[in-house]
């Protein structure tokens, strides 16, 4: 995948885990706190993003992105 | 056959007062919502004359007294297990031994690793009693913690998560008596998956508070559970994490935590539906959270406040295994099983462990706040100082006629206590 389609994997995530955003205009600088995501919502959505890329990585290693864009990033490096 | 061995006796001292947390989320203000997502209820609070020591000989006074004075002196290994020590130097475990009046032929030693440190004492205990050096004897683990609340100031990692953690740390001890004769929880022995590495998500790098990385503590602890668990079924043949285990115990730093874990090894090991999951999680992880959200986060001693709230409130008409997931920063973990009998239930009920609950002061916010407002806290250090047991009137009616060990004063730094009722 690329960095757009991972970013917009974890968007379709963040919907789903947080009904609120499902009118969003995801930004790549969005972070998922900001929009009313716990750390337990958070934890779920980087779990889900990495099952549809078929990615089996431990968590810590991505615990450090601090928004959206940085999470693609780090997962379009790590792939 | 192999012998048996794991826990004899299991006790919780969970204060003598606690706060409503609903109360003090309103206060600070928090989102009802989310909070209510953390399935929070209570938390035990410490108050000034109370410190590990004497929760500690709280929770195992009852279990030892219920010993003949033979058995008593079988105790030969007393390890406190806590991240909420007095002295870099001075052993909890001199303190406890002296006031639980145990035989001098003794070992005594504390250990630490976080939230992982009761399971570590457990285990050690377990290994002396394997070993059959001494055939016969038994140990006591003490896991006693109160937290250190105050978030240390600086630094930019601090997520805004950490505001959920005060309500989400609580004061208390576990006391374990460990032996060949386990009528509460026969351990699997062999059957642990441990699993650990470094990592820097929460820590007390000072004496009298914590820091941490919410983020990446939670992220590590989901890491571990599914790690662990790998491990334990590596190890034991035909294990799998849907029906082996017919109650799941946790550490739990809260419950919504821990429904996100069983939640992410259900889906990920098991390839549960969504519907499935939620039904699991009340049949086989409820139970055990029940005493967690009414005292909170005791550190070393959480994983087995969840074991004996599973071993209380679950349904053991026949035979039951546990599977514990035990975590603590920094980090080690381990996945480990063991086995409850209906005599084992009514041996753990009659320790009454929510009655001593029931039993508690209920702290208004104010009288909380004033706790660590007023100058009233004993800090890590101090070197001479008297303690009040009348600072908050009404507390000490709530356990009139039971003796409750209390700290009196530290006198050039040498803590003297007294049983008060």
């Amino acid at each position: 995948m690329n960095k757009e389609e991972i970013f917009s994997v974890i968007t379709q995530n963040a919907k789903e885990i947080v009904p609120d955003l499902d009118s969003h205009e995801f930004q790549w600088d969005d972070k998922l706190v900001d929009l009313g995501a716990n750390s337990m919502d958070r934890a779920d959505i980087v779990m889900m993003t990495l099952e549809s890329m078929d990615m089996n990585i431990p968590l810590v290693e991505i615990a450090k992105a601090s928004n959206i864009g940085e999470l693609a990033a780090l997962l379009h490096e790590k792939q | 056959m192999s012998m048996s061995v794991g826990i004899e006796a299991m006790n919780l001292f969970g204060a003598s007062a606690y706060l409503d947390v609903m109360e003090l989320a309103r206060h600070r203000d928090l989102d009802k919502n989310r909070f209510e997502n953390l399935l929070m209820k209570q938390k035990a609070v410490a108050l000034p004359d109370e410190d590990p020591i004497t929760f500690g000989v709280n929770a195992a006074k009852p279990i030892v007294d219920a010993l003949t004075s033979e058995d008593k002196d079988r105790i030969e290994l007393l390890i406190t297990c806590s991240e909420s020590g007095i002295d870099f130097g001075k052993s909890m475990s001199t303190y406890i031994h002296q006031y639980l009046g145990l035989n001098r032929n003794c070992r005594m030693f504390e250990l630490k690793q976080a939230c992982y440190s009761g399971t570590a004492g457990l285990q050690m205990a377990v290994g002396f009693i394997l070993s059959q050096a001494s055939p016969g004897a038994k140990a006591l683990v003490i896991a006693s913690d109160i937290s250190r609340f105050v978030v240390t100031e600086g630094g930019d990692a601090l997520t805004e998560d950490w505001s959920y953690f005060e309500p989400s740390a609580g004061a208390g001890a576990m006391a374990l008596l460990v032996s060949d004769t386990p009528a509460v929880f026969s351990l699997d022995v062999g059957a642990s998956g441990y699993y650990g590495y470094e990592v820097m998500d929460t820590c007390r790098p000072v004496p009298d508070s914590e820091s941490g990385d919410a983020d990446l503590s939670l992220m590590s602890y989901l890491d571990c559970c599914e790690n662990s668990f790998l491990e334990y079924q590596r190890r034991v043949d035909g294990v799998n994490y849907a029906d082996s285990f017919q109650y799941l115990s946790f550490h739990t730093p809260f419950g919504g935590m821990v429904k996100g874990a069983h939640r992410l090894m259900m889906r990920k090991i098991v390839k549960a539906k969504p519907s499935d999951i939620e039904q699991d999680f009340e049949a086989r992880v409820k139970p055990g959270l029940a005493y967690c959200q009414r005292v909170g986060n005791i550190m070393g001693g959480t994983i087995f406040l969840s074991l004996a709230s599973a071993i209380d409130n679950g349904d053991y008409s026949t035979p039951r295994r546990i599977g514990c997931f035990s975590y603590g920063s920094g980090c080690c973990s381990e996945f480990y099983s063991g086995v409850v009998t209906r005599d084992s239930q009514n041996a753990q009920s009659s320790l009454q462990i929510e009655k001593g609950l029931d039993r508690r002061y209920q702290l208004s916010v104010e009288e909380y706040e004033e706790l660590f407002k007023g100058n009233h806290e004993v800090r890590f250090g101090t070197r001479n100082v008297e303690l009040d047991h009348d600072l908050i009137p009404g507390v000490s009616e709530t356990w009139k006629g039971t003796p409750r060990l209390l700290l009196n004063a530290i006198n050039e730094y040498h803590r003297e206590y007294s049983w008060v009722s």
